[in-house]
């Protein structure tokens, strides 16, 4: 560099110094592992040369606490800065596991907790890249008071900016906080972990054997434990991943999510079929995401925690080019019915929407909350608590379409009417009432079936009475519990106005702190 | 007595396949619906539908709900029942409570179901008629210690057949006296299970023989001819695949000793409609009597297509008492058809069923082509039914001809939705053997080495194809614009309220 | 700032074989395709009748999607259907690694082959079984499936009870290779 005598000696130095520290055989070992090292990953989810890195000069705590020196990097083992991805300003951070296994000390926690400030004052989506062996433990409670402060940073964003994170490697013990406090959690499958304790500590503690896949990989998480929203099979479709669901979000909580314009091609085609969708027979299943595609533009459909608690689907799509929040019972896995995990899903899913101005549709066939002991021992009274919260909390536009089954309890969860649902439409095919007619008539008959001769014809002639002029969307329709009952070839179309029309839509909440969710 | 109204106990191709002898005859359909498939086309072609879809309180599947089949064709008069194949066609029960009721049962006598479908009393039938039977268990085997007895006395290997089976369902082939008491226990559990009789007999088997069968037609007037014989060697697992009419393997002579051997059979129960004999045999063509099929069958167009005789016209015709029009010497077999069975099952994993909705079938029409189904666009092939979607039936002058229509027909035959049988028709078109008519029941385990055919540049064809859906999903998320600026430009009215 | 060599994004895609043999395209996929260094004529078509089709070498196939997830396709050719991964250069990288790794993990898993019925259970956690050995009667389509294992070894778990009902790819019994 021609500097012109004046003394930039040191800058190149320090420069020279950042190149030599790229370290080959550790990129090596990382791509040996099947994962790709953090400019990489950077490379892939920031739009082409957009990516600008603050404090790569920056070095780890030099105080020495007797357990060894630490190692001398440039950088201390995370990459931090800001880009464009599709055009917009995020923030990132990627942990580097090539350098000191990615471990987070005091500086490390530091650059995190600078790049989680800039992120939440700019209003901008903050993503962290996450592949570390955890806290760094030469550096004992530094590292420590490191993670308190990034779960401070996450709770203060939570709800103002969306925050993502991408499990690239382990995430053990401390380190699985933060992505669990965030909105969404994205996983590879088989080089992503996750866990409080490891399998040592499981071996010793309780002597049971379990792999690092077993215990905390990415089939787990998005399966069982539902800590994980997004798997995909390898790290260029993950961060794909995180970029496709970043079209879906506003940058912060002040705008409104983005929009697209859609083309002829991607208007549903047929949509008298859904006219077809749902069998006449109340106990035949079928697949509410048929209903959802014919519903939305064409392959808009995102789905979020696809794998768990698969009696809600919940997930993004765009209706005339516009995001909407979606909210469906599923009848195809336990009849659609709610249970503690699917309230959970449904209430975080919904508490995210609200949060950023996604309006939410809410496709409803709900024969009621799943019955059992081990139900109600384990506390659906309080989760199933947390769905109805996070509906009648919310401002959003949402709308109701009762596909079929709306029983009890259930339907006033699902966004009721007077729950504060904006409108509230039924097809045809709705059944709506206290309960399903053959529970009904055999409370409401009681006495009469006892005595009767043949108690098993005489209740199905009631249940077809109960269904015929009781369980229907008419006697909703003509009290007002439903503004209309519509054809469902007509839905997209009746959505599409009702959205426009809720545009303007604010409510005036009391003032408080804020709310107390039956956590 | 003349029948005006037939009520059809099936569903799928062949409801469709009566419904059309009935309309052309002037004969009202009446079918049911079920809830399993309420949208099935059958349901549209008939004239009246009979509406099963409320739920009741009997879990017996609809199709073999005797009691309430009845119910409904009296309360809607029909004067007759054609059962189709499968469900209550071969049930004696039904048969019976039809007669009983003054329904007409299209088919033959509850008798002669009852005793062809019992396997130890046909047996004993065939051998007093002195019709040739393989050695095996006299009846049934009682615990699977004496099927181990007669096993070594028959000599491996066996087969295990249900008593009251058919069409494959509860056979066991046993090669080894190892394997006997599992196969045993396990052809037991099967047959209990799909006929509510568990009673398993036992046979000697032979290995790669023929499986020809006779289509019979006999009158309530002791008036028998048969129709010429089928050729169903090529089987998995005893599941037909495809049928020709007539069979490579025989010559005048074999086909009016094996039609004579049938006659007899049927004529040991005073049978009358139509009926199928089946046959084994051997390399050195000796047959044996096998079992005899007391229904119309799934493969009966191809001796349709050779004889020009509406096999459900006559079955009909029997039933209303009328005499057959056509003597033996007048039935005459002209040129060659061959049925394929395309079903949708996945070849690539040893046939296993496909579900799922057809979207979208097609196929070509000529001369050489009939195409019998129950599937049209949009038709859902359920777990709960067979996962048949078409028969294809081609016929020509010659064997050769009708395997050269066949390879067109095929790669014309279009099939979007699920997977199907079809790549393993080509397989078998392009085996030298199948051309030259050389096979047996063993062709697809011995001979036939790839199940599905393909060309050599389809994987890559399909790899491209793959790779363009990808990348078009890509581009389709990654390259269209973001409009985030009207998200930016909220009405003040909004905006002020946003905060709480 | 300072950084460590850029790499351009990738213009190439491979579709990834169950043969792990691999058909390399250049993007972008339309009209004149570059085919391992090779430019192809494929022409796609939409049928009026829905049906998608090539033209290659005078001749037309029928085509579709039968199943896809992420970036794995099930393509039906012609009535016959071929499975791929489609793949990046990096991802394929990575694929041909961890397939390497599990090559010498030494658990099997035994998964239904389709949705069905558990009818009987012919083998408990423990007892040896040799590969092709039927562990499992599967009922579906009234028919009644024997599931055959398809590594010798030890039973290390089993997954499923007699009358349970179990959907396609779930996991039924584990074996212990050996």
């Amino acid at each position: 560099m021609d500097v012109k005598g004046r003394n930039f000696t040191r800058f190149l130095e320090r420069r020279k110094l950042y190149e030599n520290q790229h370290d080959t055989g550790a990129e090596n070992r990382q791509h040996a592992k099947g994962k790709l090292t953090a400019w990489e990953r950077i490379d892939i989810l920031f739009d082409e040369d957009t990516f600008e890195e603050i404090d790569a000069y920056v070095t780890p705590d030099k105080s020495d606490t007797g357990f060894g020196k630490v190692q001398q990097a440039y950088g201390d083992g995370v990459i931090i800065g800001h880009g464009l991805i599709r055009g917009r300003l995020t923030f990132a951070y990627a942990q580097d596991f090539t350098v000191m296994g990615g471990s987070l000390g005091t500086v490390h926690a530091a650059k995190i907790m600078k790049i989680q400030d800039m992120a939440q004052k700019m209003g901008a989506p903050m993503i962290g890249l996450i592949d570390s062996g955890g806290a760094r433990i030469q550096e004992g409670v530094a590292s420590l008071a490191g993670y308190a402060g990034i779960f401070y940073r996450n709770v203060q964003s939570s709800g103002v900016i969306p925050q993502i994170s991408v499990i690239m490697g382990p995430a053990a013990g401390g380190a699985v906080y933060s992505p669990s406090i965030t909105d969404f959690v994205f996983m590879t499958n088989q080089t992503s972990y996750m866990f409080v304790t490891g399998p040592n500590v499981v071996k010793e503690v309780l002597n049971e054997d379990v792999t690092f896949n077993d215990l905390g990989g990415a089939g787990i998480h998005s399966k069982k434990s539902g800590v994980a929203h997004m798997v995909y099979e390898d790290e260029e479709n993950t961060l794909l991943g995180v970029r496709q669901l970043l079209s879906y979000l506003p940058s912060n909580n002040m705008e409104n999510p983005p929009e697209m314009e859609i083309s002829e091609d991607e208007t549903p085609d047929i949509e008298e079929k859904l006219r077809d969708i749902v069998p006449d027979d109340p106990n035949k299943p079928y697949d509410v995401k048929d209903v959802i595609n014919l519903i939305i533009d064409k392959r808009s459909f995102l789905e979020i925690s696809e794998n768990y608690a698969q009696n809600i689907v919940v997930g993004f799509g765009r209706l005339d080019g516009k995001v909407i929040g979606i909210v469906a019972n599923q009848p195809k896995t336990l009849a659609g019915t709610l249970d503690i995990d699917s309230s959970n899903k449904g209430a975080r899913f919904i508490r995210f929407c609200d949060a950023f101005n996604v309006p939410l549709l809410i496709l409803e066939d709900v024969p009621g909350f799943l019955p059992g002991i081990d139900q109600e021992h384990n506390g659906i009274i309080r989760h199933g608590a947390k769905m109805l919260y996070a509906f009648a909390d919310s401002t959003v536009p949402r709308i109701t379409v009762i596909l079929r089954k709306s029983y009890g309890g259930a339907y006033c969860v699902m966004n009721s009417k007077n729950l504060g649902g904006d409108f509230n439409f039924a097809w045809p095919t709705a059944e709506i009432a206290v309960m399903g007619p053959e529970g009904a008539v055999a409370i409401l008959y009681r006495k009469e079936l006892a005595a009767s001769e043949d108690p098993a014809t005489m209740k199905k002639e009631l249940a077809a009475r109960y269904r015929n002029e009781i369980a229907n969307p008419y006697v909703a329709d003509e009290r007002g519990f439903i503004d209309e009952v519509i054809d469902p070839a007509e839905t997209r179309m009746k959505l599409i106005r009702s959205y426009e029309a809720l545009e303007t839509k604010f409510m005036n909440n009391p003032a408080r702190k804020h709310g107390n969710i039956p956590l | 007595m003349k029948i005006k109204s037939i009520l059809i106990a099936n569903r799928g191709e062949i409801a469709i396949r009566i419904i059309r002898t009935a309309q052309k005859m002037g004969i009202r359909s009446y079918v049911i619906k079920t809830a399993k498939e309420p949208n099935a086309w059958y349901l549209d072609e008939a004239d009246e539908v009979i509406d099963f879809t409320e739920s009741i309180d009997s879990n017996i599947p609809e199709f073999l709900d005797i009691e309430r089949i009845i119910d409904h064709a009296k309360k809607h008069k029909v004067d007759a029942i054609h059962p189709g194949y499968g469900f209550l066609a071969e049930n004696p029960d039904f048969a019976r409570r039809c007669e009983e009721e003054k329904i007409i049962f299209i088919g033959p006598s509850p008798d002669a179901i009852y005793r062809m479908g019992h396997k130890t009393i046909a047996k004993e039938l065939a051998r007093k008629h002195t019709v040739p039977l393989l050695g095996g268990s006299k009846g049934a085997v009682a615990d699977a210690e004496e099927a181990r007895t007669i096993a070594s006395e028959i000599g491996y290997p066996v087969i295990l057949k249900a008593a009251a089976g058919g069409g494959g369902r509860g056979m066991r082939i046993v090669g080894k006296e190892k394997d006997i008491e599992r196969m045993f226990n396990l052809a037991t559990k099967e047959a209990e299970k799909a006929f509510n009789n568990p009673d398993v007999f036992i046979e000697k088997y032979v290995r790669e023989p023929r499986h020809i069968e006779f289509q019979i037609l006999a009158d309530k007037h002791g008036n028998l001819v048969h129709l010429g014989e089928r050729e169903c060697s090529v089987q998995r697992k005893h599941q037909k695949l495809l049928e020709e009419s007539p069979s490579p393997a025989l010559d005048e002579e074999l086909r009016s000793r094996m039609g004579t051997a049938a006659l007899k059979i049927a004529r040991s129960v005073n049978y009358y409609s139509a009926g199928t004999v089946e046959f084994l045999m051997d390399e050195d063509n000796n047959f044996y009597f096998m079992e005899m099929n007391t229904r119309i069958q799934v493969e009966h167009p191809v001796t349709e297509m050779v004889t020009g005789i509406d096999l459900i016209e006559q079955m009909i015709r029997i039933a209303e008492g009328k005499t057959l029009p056509f003597t033996q010497d007048e039935i005459k077999l002209n040129g060659w058809a061959i049925e394929w069975r395309i079903n949708a099952e996945d070849v690539q994993s040893g046939f296993s069923p496909s579900l799922g909705t057809i979207e979208k079938i097609s196929w070509p029409e000529n001369e050489h082509i009939r195409v019998d189904t129950g599937v049209r666009d949009g038709s859902v092939i359920t777990p709960y039914y067979d996962s048949m979607i078409a028969k294809l039936i081609i016929h020509a002058e010659d064997r050769e001809k009708a395997l050269q229509q066949s390879t067109i027909a095929i790669r014309k035959f279009w099939i979007k939705g699920t997977k199907t049988t079809l790549a393993f028709c080509r397989a078998v078109l392009q085996n030298r053997n199948f051309r030259k008519g050389r096979f047996n029941t063993s062709f697809i385990g011995k001979e036939l080495k790839i199940f599905y055919q393909h060309e050599a540049d389809e994987e890559m064809l399909a790899a491209f194809f793959a790779a363009y859906d990808y990348a078009r999903e890509i581009h389709e998320h990654e390259d269209k614009p973001l409009y985030t600026e009207k998200g930016k430009e909220i009405a003040p009215w909004v905006l002020n309220k946003r905060l709480r | 700032m300072a950084r460590v060599a850029k790499k351009k994004k990738s213009t190439r895609l491979i579709a990834l074989s169950a043969s792990n043999k691999a058909y390399e395209f250049r993007k972008p996929l339309e009209k004149r395709v570059k085919y391992q260094g090779k430019t192809v004529d494929i022409k796609l078509r939409e049928a009026p009748h829905g049906f998608t089709y090539i033209v290659w070498k005078n001749k037309k196939y029928m085509l579709d999607v039968i199943e896809k997830n992420q970036n794995r396709y099930t393509i039906m050719i012609n009535g016959v259907w071929h499975s791929f991964t489609v793949e990046t250069p990096i991802s394929l990288k990575r694929r041909r690694f961890l397939e390497k790794q599990r090559e010498t993990s030494s658990t099997v898993a035994v998964e239904a082959p389709m949705p069905g019925k558990i009818v009987e259970i012919l083998v408990e956690e423990g007892s040896e079984v040799k590969e092709g050995e039927p562990i499992i009667i599967l009922e579906a389509m009234k028919m009644q499936n024997e599931i055959a294992s398809h590594a010798s070894g030890v039973v290390k778990s089993i997954g499923v009870k007699q009358n349970d009902v179990v959907m396609k790819d779930d996991l039924l019994i584990e074996i212990q290779k050996g």
